[in-house]
Formats: structure tokens, sequence, C-alpha cells
């Protein structure tokens, strides 16, 4: 088959592989029909997640039909079309039992490395590096869906690959954010970040109830987006804007009830800070850029919540921990617990409450996928998501 | 909570403290410290199953080398003995070395403690794995002690699979916990990969690509 393989940093490539097959009896083989780039997948790309290593077969985001399954997956069939989350739970486990499906103890075959890096180790991942998982990625022509009974939607309406897709990923992910900012009814909600998960952040943060949400970007086609769903936007690269002013004025000084830092640990800043945080980064006296985080903690009002889907890698520096404990602040975070998420907001769709669709930007084949990272990588032509085709020539 | 073992997996007495317990009289128990060519390992998994059950799949020993690394079988010599043969060698790499000893259980406490020690062969080694209701009885902590001495054992660890030997007792107590929890070890040798560089052909042998996984043969589905 043919798959999209990390050859080293901003350097992808699509290869001839073989195909995957059953090696566990609750896997199932995925004949993938739609796959898509990822924000978090220009993280690989740049280098910034340790244990990749040339050939990892990259991808998280993917859907199609099941071609294969074993003997011990019993709720799926050959022919059934499925959306499969890109974190793998057991569903037996502790933290599976507790709906904590992110945080799963019997995924990850390289759990060791994961302990070694950070103390403790999630659940594994499809394409994301040896240490969440080692898995082989969705963005290719078939995939090995472990744990199968657990994992894959399915779909039964004939509703189109576009409109589901992002179930596998950043619709739950930003829903799960919008959560875990505690929205009260006519809350006023801030989100940095207008990338897909920023997005859907926005739009799930109306579905709790926010009566204004605030838009953080600076690409003009991601504010356009933010706004054609009803948020105010802020363009922090604008001469004389200051977010955090801008946020007071929009708030009458008390700031937002809830801010989601939907960007994580490669954010750019225009400050001082943000050369001081390339600086540190490149001198790898620091592993992350946390301008926005640091942004969120010094906007967000006394007693309210942070909320963070973007991803962190490491160690972070000048995080204002005085300001975050004065106000007595709330921060929730973490990979997202799909499984919790995927179902509830199949129906969403399904009732014609959301098109998730409305992001995407660019169609391509895989083939065009190695150019496509670089550039999203390097924002240009206006790219908002970009969906892959496997099989198309 | 468990007692201190009195039995001796080596020639000399354990101490007090030389227990897979970790509470005593309602103190915690750090774990012993190497010393004198001995190496100690101790290590806890919270297992969402039966006490019973674990029990029976740990004292079931012929059934081992479905879960513990490297381990090529195991055969029953009598009710409380077994003869164990272990891989000295990745398998891929047409190394069929092994090493073997004899094996014998101390004591055997249905449902909670299950204490053994070598009695000759290649390998020195004691161990001890105690089964306990978790607080507030959410599932069972098992926790596993195990002793070696420095020797073809350790290093058949060390050299081929590149694991330490208190590393291989942790992962094989993971396989276990995987095992029991959801009939079978997360595993991804064999899955397809672009072409590995030189770097990342060395590398790999870190990861479980290339690491073997047990098998860990669906028990329930069997």
């Amino acid at each position: 088959m043919k798959a999209l393989c990390w050859m080293g940093s901003s350097k992808v490539e699509v290869h001839n592989v073989s195909d995957p097959t059953i090696l566990n009896p609750q896997d199932a083989i995925v004949k993938i029909t739609r796959t898509a780039i990822c924000g978090s997948d220009l993280h690989l790309y740049d280098g910034f997640i340790p244990t990749m290593e040339e050939g990892d077969i990259l991808g998280h985001e993917f859907m199609g039909i099941v071609e294969e399954t074993g003997k011990s997956v019993t709720n799926l069939q050959r022919g059934d079309r499925v959306v499969v989350p890109f974190t793998i739970a057991c569903g037996n486990c502790e933290f599976c039992k507790k709906k904590t499906w992110s945080a799963c103890d019997n995924t990850n075959p390289n759990a060791h490395l994961m302990e070694a890096a950070y103390g403790y180790s999630g659940s594994g991942l499809f394409g994301y590096s040896h240490m969440m998982g080692g898995y082989a990625g969705g963005q290719a022509q078939y995939v090995r869906v472990p744990f199968a009974n657990v994992g894959p939607l399915k779909i039964e309406s004939d509703l189109p690959d576009e409109k589901v897709l992002f179930l596998s990923d950043i619709f739950p992910t930003g829903y799960m954010a919008a959560e875990n900012a505690q929205i009260q009814e006519n809350d006023t909600v801030a989100v940095w970040g207008c990338g897909p998960v920023g997005q859907f952040a926005i739009a799930s943060a109306f579905m709790f109830g926010a009566a204004r949400v605030i838009a953080i970007d600076r690409l003009p086609e991601r504010l356009e987006l933010a706004r054609s769903i009803g948020a105010i936007t802020v363009d922090y690269s604008e001469e004389d804007v200051s977010v955090l002013t801008a946020l007071k004025d929009l708030t009458g000084g008390i700031g937002p009830d809830s801010c989601i830092d939907a960007v994580g640990l490669e954010a750019h800043s225009a400050q001082l800070q943000g050369i001081y945080d390339k600086v540190k980064t490149a001198l790898m006296l620091e592993t992350d850029r946390p301008s926005v985080l640091r942004q969120a903690i010094q906007s967000v009002r006394k007693g309210g919540t942070v909320s963070i889907p973007g991803v962190y890698g490491g160690l972070l520096d000048k995080v204002p921990f005085g300001a975050a404990f004065g106000k007595g602040i709330t921060m929730k975070m973490g990979q997202t617990n799909m499984h919790s998420y995927m179902k509830p907001l199949l129906e969403r769709i399904e009732k014609g409450q959301i098109d998730p669709s409305y992001i995407i930007s660019h169609r391509i084949t895989l083939e065009e996928a190695p150019e496509m990272y670089k550039v999203w990588r390097d924002k240009k032509q206006n790219v908002t998501k970009i969906v892959i085709d496997p099989w198309a020539a | 909570m468990s007692e201190p073992l009195n039995e001796k997996p080596n020639a000399e007495p354990l101490p007090a403290a030389a227990s897979a317990g970790v509470i005593l009289n309602g103190r915690y128990l750090p774990p012993p410290e190497d010393k004198d060519g001995k190496i100690w390992v101790r290590t806890s998994a919270l297992i969402h199953a039966d006490a019973e059950d674990l029990y029976r799949m740990w004292r079931d020993v012929e059934a081992a080398p479905l879960w513990q690394e490297q381990i090529e079988r195991v055969t029953r010599t009598g009710d409380m003995t077994s003869h164990w043969v272990m891989r000295s060698g990745a398998k891929d790499k047409g190394n069929d070395k092994t090493i073997e000893w004899d094996s014998e259980v101390l004591k055997d406490e249905p449902g909670r403690r299950i204490a053994w020690q070598s009695i000759g062969g290649e390998s020195d080694n004691a161990g001890e794995v105690v089964f306990e209701p978790s607080p507030g009885g959410r599932g069972t902590m098992v926790t596993v002690l195990q002793e070696f001495r420095m020797g073809k054992l350790t290093s058949a660890w060390e050299t081929m699979v590149g694991r330490n030997p208190k590393q291989a007792v942790i992962e094989n107590l993971r396989h276990f916990k995987a095992l029991a929890e959801t009939g079978e070890i997360p595993r991804t040798q064999g899955q397809p990969h672009g072409p590995r560089g030189m770097i990342a052909g060395i590398k790999k042998s870190m990861y479980g690509e290339e690491t073997t996984t047990p098998p860990g043969l669906n028990r329930k589905a069997s």
C-alpha cells in the first residue's frame, strides 16, 4: 500500500510499504477512505516530538471501511463504515472504567519509554512517535486498528465522509476543551488559536451557552471562519493590538470567564517573550513556547477557568503561577477522552446542529501530502484544513 | 496486608523488609536495596480482575511463556517444582541459545501469595507475588518482589534484549496486567513502516517494534 512516512525533521515522503495485518485478536484492518492532516502533525513535522524515527507512518485522523477483523472482534464486521479515534483504549483498565480513555493503561507497547521521560504513560496513539505507542498511522491506504471493539464508531447513516471524519480527533478535542472550560450560561469565553481545534472549541462554547466568544489569531482566513460562526475576533498581529487590553475592553475590565489555549507548544508571539522562548528552545533550555498559556492565565477573570487542548511536550518557563494562585483559577487539560464524545457529537451532526466540514480548505491526494505539510507549516495558500483521499490518483 | 516472607530465597535469611508487601504495621516499607551482587526489584500494578483468577493465572507456570518475555517453555516437574527454559538471544537473529533452571514454590497461598526460588541451573533467582484487594475494592493490587544474582540470566537480558533485568520484571507485570484485563498484550511487531535509515535501524531495538512481545494468546477467546 501507499503510506506517508516521516523521514526526518521537515521531511515526509510517500512510500510503498507492506499492507498491515491482524496482529492481535481484537485488531481490525480498515481500508481508509478519508484521512486528514492535523495541526499536531505539524509538531512532528517540525521535529518537536521525541522518538519519531525514519520510516514511521503518520496520521491519526482517519475513517474507512472495515476490511478484516480479528477473532475477538465482536461488534464490527467486514464492510462496516467507521470513524476511528486517535487514542487507543482497552475499555477494561482503571482509567477506561473511569472514562478517562486517553489515560488507558494497556495500549502503549512502549509505556516504559514514556515512563522514563514523563514518569507515567498514557494510551497509545496512532502515528504519533514510539513513545506514544509506535502504532503506524492512517495517512495511508490501510491501517491496523487495535482494540477495535472499543474505539471505532460505526456510521450507519449516509452522511458523507467529510461531515463525520473530524469525529476522529478535532471535533471531540474542541468540544472537550469547551467542556473543560466549565462554561456557564451567558459566559464570555476567549479562544487562542482559530485552527481546526479552536474552531470547534468556539462552536462548542456556544453549545454550552456562551454569550460571547472572543477568537484570537493572526491569519485572516482563520479569523474569517471564526466570525462566520459568531465569534468576535482579535488579530494579535495588528499594530497597537494588545491581547490583554483587548480582553479587558471586551469584558468590562474583568477578563473572560474561561480561556481556551488551542495553540500549545509552538505558540508565536510578536512580543519580547516570543524571542526569549525562541532562543531558549533553540538552546534546548526550554522545550515549549508557552506564550499563549501565559496570556490565558494573565487574562482570565478571578476564579475563572483555563482549558488547554493545545499540546505541550515538556518543561515550561516563566509561567505566571503567582497570578494563577492569586486569582484562584482552575486549569483543565489533557489528551481528549475521545470515546466519551464521538457518539453524542455524531448525533449533533446527524441532527444538523453542526456541519464540521466547514473548516476544509484543501482536498488532496496522498502524493500531494508532502508538499502540503510544508505549505500548511509555512501558513501559505490560506490553509485551514487539509483532507486526503488516499486512493485518488 | 501481607506479612514478611520468612523463607529464604537464597543462602541467607531475608531481612524483615524483604517482602513483596509494601506496608508493615501501618508503615510504608521501601524496597530492598541492591547489594553484594544481589539485585532487587519491586513493582506493582492495579489490576481489574479477581485475586483468585490472577493467582491461578500466575500459578499456571506452563502458561508463563504467554506473558513473560524471552521464556521459551516451562515444564511442570512436580506439584511445587518446574523447569524453565529462557531464550538468551533475539529469536529473529538466528540465535537459539537458551539458559535453563529449575524452580520451586516455597509458599503457595491460593488467591493471596506465591513465593519461589531457583533450585539449580543457570539462574539464581527468587521472588514473591502478593495479590491484595485494593483500598476501596478497586480491583486487585499485585505486587512483585524479585531478586536476582548477577549471572547468565541477568546478562541474557542485558546483552540480547537491551533490557535491564529490573525493567524486565516491570514489563512482565505490565504484560500480565494487559493479558488479565484485556485478553491480549499490545504489540506493534510486524506492522508496516517505510524505509528505516541507519540511525532509525539502530534505535528501533529500543522499541516494541523490535523487542519481542510475548504472544499473550487470548485466554478468553481460546
